[in-house]
């Protein structure tokens, strides 16, 4: 399979005071795995993985790495891109979540859950591909830092927690985005995706909420729909930074700033985000 | 490697939006669209831009259409609170309560939970609607649990809905089957509360998308619950997810001897001009209006050859048009054109 050296996602990129936005157990956790020098890279993750040409991301080869991604967010297609890149690490990340040797410790319920999920995903990611043809976004599968996602991956606990935080910044930024949108044929299918965005996060909530949530009403927890029983939503600056604190992908990929210029007063104008530390 | 975009196109195909887009007729909103933004008091600063968008895409829509969705909301909203407060036992009318007793002592602690919360949220959004809807010009009319019949006899009390009241299984097939339409609802009607450079309007829509995934929440919690109790169903995803369409979208191989017009029902919620099987959408790229079939898609290898056809149905949710929603929702409603009720 093509693996890449470790090294060079910059793992301590993680332990970043800037980087809070994941939960601190994830953190703690690669923290503790870095300290004892047991960064193994769990050869059972890679075990599914049954011919040279695949790897945990997906068949094929995997792209090299990408820099310098930017949004221009002044049309529709400006938005879709940003909506492509939720989507392609989305479904880079539960396709190797299905690949990875704690998803056979699930249960049958959960693993038909996250089968669902990788094929909803990788559905989107094509979907939103072919709709951008020559704006697609490049893939940025080469860019994901293999040692944060393996260390994800290690539990069933910080994988369902990252997918929780994966559906609600794409619930989020759905949310947040559709204002901006221009025609009424993409804003509709912009919400025939976040629907389905929302059932994956209800249901990750239902099956492990976060800590402190009444497991009977987590799936619509107090925690994510505010007072007017409105879900997240957050600006596309704030998913990015949702994006980046993840720290899935290597330093670079993403331009500094990665918005290069926002949607115009006519598009609309900014509202309070709303989201969670932990969703 | 430089992977910023290339220059903008936002031309407008007038052609391609009137032949794809079935909307109501342009020139009768633009006549009146200053007026109406007047009307609905809203800053005169947002007058020109509204209007300049409104010359420049042919199917822009009015505050008039934005009032009129949150008002069919409101109506909505009415009707999924009041179910939900007749099944815990909380409405004003006690006949609803009393209706729903034998059902109510039958459910779970943990599902009484779930409809409990699911219900907080239906109050939320019937209280947000009435405030915001004066703040577009419109009357919010006075609903109460007597306009409904959730047997969905139109009044009679007697309608093919009324084992909800008895069975715990039917009750929850006909709890998912009105968030199912909930959710298909708002997203028939988000189209209709985009109006370019309008902020208010941004506003109200932004508002509906965050209570439409709300819908989807509540949809999918029952799903999961519904499948719990039916593991064998896998038309029930623990995803939560809507596969395929029509009345077997529904998941209802639990409910013995369902009433034909409950499946008739079914079929509208889960069928319709765009049914939940659709795998046809259309995108606009700034330049021309481009339908995807999302079977007809490459780069799916990854998922199993047999859950392709299930994938690209459940990975899109699909709208129902206004007149659909209220054909599925109209027995359930005691008729009153005076207050809008269908």
């Amino acid at each position: 399979m093509a693996m890449r050296e470790p090294e060079r996602g910059e793992p301590m990129v993680i332990a970043g005071a800037g980087e809070l936005m994941f939960p601190s157990t994830r953190r703690s956790f690669v923290r503790r795995l870095l300290a004892g020098g047991t960064v193994v890279l769990l050869p059972s993750v890679f075990s599914a993985c049954s011919d040279d040409d695949d790897s945990i991301l997906g068949p094929g080869d995997i792209p090299d790495p990408v820099t310098g991604i930017a949004f221009d967010l002044r049309s529709d297609v400006g938005i879709f891109r940003l909506l492509h890149l939720n989507e392609q690490l989305e479904a880079a990340f539960y396709t190797a979540v299905v690949s990875s040797g704690t998803f056979s410790s699930f249960s049958a319920d959960e693993q038909e859950l996250f089968v669902d999920l990788r094929n909803t995903e990788v559905v989107h990611r094509e979907f939103v591909r072919t709709a951008l043809g020559s704006q697609a976004l490049p893939d940025v599968r080469g860019s994901i830092d293999l040692t944060v996602l393996n260390g994800i991956l290690a539990s069933r606990t910080s994988i369902i927690a990252a997918s929780r935080l994966f559906e609600h910044v794409g619930v989020a930024a759905l949310n947040g985005a559709g204002k901006y949108l221009q025609d009424a044929r993409n804003l509709l299918v912009a919400g025939k995706f976040a629907s389905v965005e929302a059932r994956h996060a209800a249901a990750l909530r239902d099956v492990l909420p976060p800590a402190g949530q009444n497991a009977n009403t987590a799936f619509a927890g107090d925690d994510i729909i505010d007072a007017n029983g409105r879900d997240v939503k957050l600006e596309a600056g704030a998913v990015l930074a949702k994006v980046a604190s993840t720290g899935l992908l290597m330093a670079g990929t993403l331009a500094n700033p990665p918005i290069t210029a926002g949607p115009t007063a006519t598009q609309g104008v900014p509202t309070p985000d709303f989201f969670p530390a932990n969703p | 490697m430089d992977n910023s975009q290339q220059p903008i196109l936002d031309a407008i195909d007038p052609e391609i939006t009137g032949r794809l887009v079935s909307r109501r007729d342009a020139l009768r909103r633009g006549a009146s669209a200053g007026t109406r933004l007047a009307a609905a008091g809203l800053a005169l600063a947002s007058v020109p831009a509204a209007l300049a968008a409104l010359s420049r895409e042919a199917f822009a829509q009015t505050p008039a259409d934005v009032l009129d969705v949150l008002k069919f909301a409101f109506i909505l909203e009415n009707l999924e609170n009041e179910f939900y407060r007749a099944v815990l036992g909380t409405s004003a009318v006690a006949a609803q309560n009393n209706a729903f007793a034998p059902v109510r002592a039958l459910i779970p602690d943990a599902a009484k939970q779930a409809l409990q919360q699911i219900q907080k949220h239906e109050q939320q959004h019937v209280d947000f609607l009435k405030a915001v809807i004066p703040q577009f010009g419109g009357a919010v009319v006075t609903i109460t649990a007597n306009d409904f019949d959730f047997t969905g006899g139109n009044g009679s009390g007697t309608g093919p809905f009324a084992r909800a009241t008895t069975e715990l299984d039917f009750l929850l097939l006909a709890t998912q089957a009105f968030e199912d339409t909930g959710v298909r609802a708002y997203k028939g009607q988000a189209g209709r509360l985009l109006i370019n450079g309008n902020d208010a309007a941004d506003v109200a829509l932004e508002s509906a998308l965050r209570i439409h995934s709300v819908e989807a929440r509540h949809a999918a919690k029952i799903r999961r619950i519904r499948r719990q109790r039916n593991p064998s169903d896998t038309t029930l995803r623990f995803s939560g997810y809507v596969r395929g369409g029509g009345a077997a979208a529904a998941g209802a191989g639990n409910i013995t001897n369902p009433p034909a017009e409950v499946v008739a029902a079914l079929n509208l919620i889960y069928g319709g001009a765009t049914p939940e099987s659709n795998t046809q959408h259309v995108v606009f790229n700034g330049t021309s209006a481009v339908t995807i079939d999302a079977a007809a898609l490459g780069g799916l290898g990854v998922i199993d050859a047999g859950d392709r056809t299930a994938a690209v149905t459940q990975a899109f949710d699909e709208p129902l048009t206004k007149d659909e929603v209220i054909s599925i929702v109209k027995g359930f409603i005691k008729d009153d054109p005076a207050r809008g009720l269908p």
